[in-house]
């Protein structure tokens, strides 16, 4: 894997830039996934040009938060899926947005499986995603996972809200 | 429809609307099991959070064990030795039998056949036999360990395995031959619920869903992981993308998975089983004596922990319902900073309402039914 790792170096990296679309190279994860930063309003841009590169499946779309009241970070790893294949290529993207005002396009349009995945970043984090077709709550009736909440803020959703908030 | 339903579909609300008896538009509704594992997860050690792992999918519960075991395993460069890596790889394809069973049973009582129901549990219950011997428990097993299995196999486990492997192909046959060429059953099932290649690949679907669409994508082959690769096996996928090509897949692969578990007993080494905690505990045993005077109030104590480095990323097994990944973010502490689950269920899941919309209401079960969807795993 770390041999794969030093022979693609940067290449998709390398790839995006020689098509003049701005993204920042973060190095690679502990297996040798290439990691990009994107900048929010240049996503769906990226997003479509990876999509035609040929990355076409959407594997994991999920979210965190940089540090206690710091950034929220938006992840999507992205693969080739074809048949058979041995060691497909697979990238990493993650999108950095503020606390106070976390907006990401969906990409919902061009993997379909970002469906119920941003749907859960929104509720666990509230990054709202615009252009997403159907943006509800999935899990829980109130944020419960940012890193700043004390404690079982969980708890602190009355019950006839959770009622209430079967809202569809 | 829902949220509680019959016959073990766990807790899913789907909103229909019907035209007489066409359906219209369906809204699934989740969260009726969240629990919060994932938040739950960033404040216990690994070692900890595997007994909470299980009731992710609690059918295939190895699975769940063997993604969170890997994902420190493979952050922190530990190796397990290849007599760990062969008995696991037997308790994954043992759970994958067991949960194919469990998803038969089910679909086959939804579309109105009551009777295979009976039929799974007969060989699910001598896998909970075998499971109960070599684990403890017969569902919730809490096996794996960082660098290892808990536990070594008892003696004798390998013949009984390998007397139910003979003993249950001949059954997956009598399930074929009872259900497959069932004309009613090919009328509930053929043409329904199509998905096309494109599709399937664009949802995001894993699994047999995806392999039944004509994608041959499995992960045991892909990833390399265990020792997959020293062992004679084939992807099993249809083209078909129906209902009827999902069911056929699953049968399919439950043969393989005997097929493996036969060969992977045969090529079971010897050697150590190594766990590492274990080993930790025996060689603290003369400095530390918990029963002595000091130590005589403390009801909890630490067992040996594994620190995470501050790194990140995304592991994978192929479990029987498709891509069960976890993506750990390590802190340098022995708590995760994040740790997500991708389940298989929730990306399958996502797919419903387009399959459903022109179908009849008796159509949502079988659809529903062969997508395959646990909810302890949709919901966390």
């Amino acid at each position: 894997m770390k041999f794969l790792a030093a022979a693609t170096e940067g290449r998709i990296s390398a790839w995006l830039t020689k098509h003049k679309f701005s993204h920042r190279p973060l190095g690679y994860d502990y297996r040798g996934v290439e990691i990009l930063q994107v900048k929010s309003d240049e996503w769906l841009s990226i997003a479509v040009a990876l999509y035609a590169y040929g990355f076409n499946y959407l594997r994991l779309q999920c979210a965190y938060d940089a540090a206690p009241g710091g950034s929220l970070i938006s992840v999507y790893h992205l693969t080739q899926m074809r048949d058979q294949p041995d060691q497909p290529e697979e990238i990493c993207a993650k999108v950095f947005v503020s606390r106070t005002n976390p907006q990401i396009p969906s990409v919902y349009w061009v993997w379909k499986s970002a469906d119920f995945q941003e749907r859960e970043s929104y509720d666990m984090l509230g990054i709202t995603y615009w252009g997403h077709p159907y943006l509800r709550r999935i899990p829980t009736p109130c944020w419960s996972r940012r890193e700043d909440h004390v404690g079982n803020a969980r708890f602190s959703c009355s019950f006839t809200y959770m009622v209430k908030l079967l809202d569809f | 429809m829902g949220p509680h339903h019959p016959s073990m579909h766990g807790v899913l609300r789907l909103v229909v609307v019907p035209q007489g008896e066409n359906v219209i538009d369906c809204k699934p509704i989740l969260g009726y099991l969240h629990r919060g594992m994932e938040k739950i997860a960033e404040n216990r050690t690994i070692v900890q959070y595997l007994p909470y792992v299980t009731r992710w999918d609690y059918l295939a519960t190895m699975f769940t064990e063997a993604v969170t075991v890997n994902a420190p395993e493979k952050l922190a460069n530990i190796q397990i030795p290849e007599r760990a890596s062969y008995i696991r790889i037997i308790m994954l394809e043992l759970s994958r039998v067991a949960s194919h069973l469990l998803w038969l049973g089910p679909f086959l009582a939804d579309i109105g056949a009551q009777t295979p129901f009976f039929y799974i549990f007969r060989e699910r219950e001598m896998i909970y036999d075998l499971f109960e011997v070599a684990t403890g428990m017969r569902m919730m097993h809490n096996y794996f360990r960082i660098g290892g299995v808990a536990a070594d196999l008892p003696y004798g486990w390998v013949d009984k395995c390998l007397d139910f492997c003979q003993y249950c192909l001949p059954k997956i046959y009598e399930y074929e031959r009872l259900i497959t060429r069932n004309p009613i059953f090919l009328k509930r099932v053929k043409g329904v619920g199509f998905i096309s290649r494109q599709e399937a690949i664009n949802w995001g679907l894993s699994g047999p869903c995806l392999r039944a669409s004509g994608v041959q994508w499995d992960l045991r082959k892909i990833d390399h992981y265990e020792c997959y690769d020293k062992i004679d096996w084939q992807i099993k996928w249809q083209t078909e993308g129906d209902s009827l090509a999902r069911y056929l897949v699953r049968i399919d692969e439950m043969k393989e998975s005997i097929n493996i578990i036969q060969q992977a007993l045969k090529l079971l080494p010897g050697g150590p089983y190594e766990n590492l905690e274990g080993r930790r505990i025996a060689q603290e045993k003369g400095r530390m004596n918990w029963n002595s005077f000091n130590y005589q109030f403390v009801g909890k104590k630490s067992s040996p922990t594994v620190k995470l480095p501050r790194q990140e990323h995304y592991v994978r097994v192929e479990a029987p319902k498709g891509e069960l990944g976890v993506f750990l973010i390590g802190d340098d502490s022995v708590f995760p900073w994040r740790f997500k689950i991708r389940p298989p269920g929730f990306a399958n899941l996502q797919i419903l309402p387009q399959l459903l919309k022109g179908m009849k209401l008796a159509d949502i079960m079988t659809i529903l039914g062969s997508i395959d969807i646990i909810m302890g795993e949709v919901d966390r």
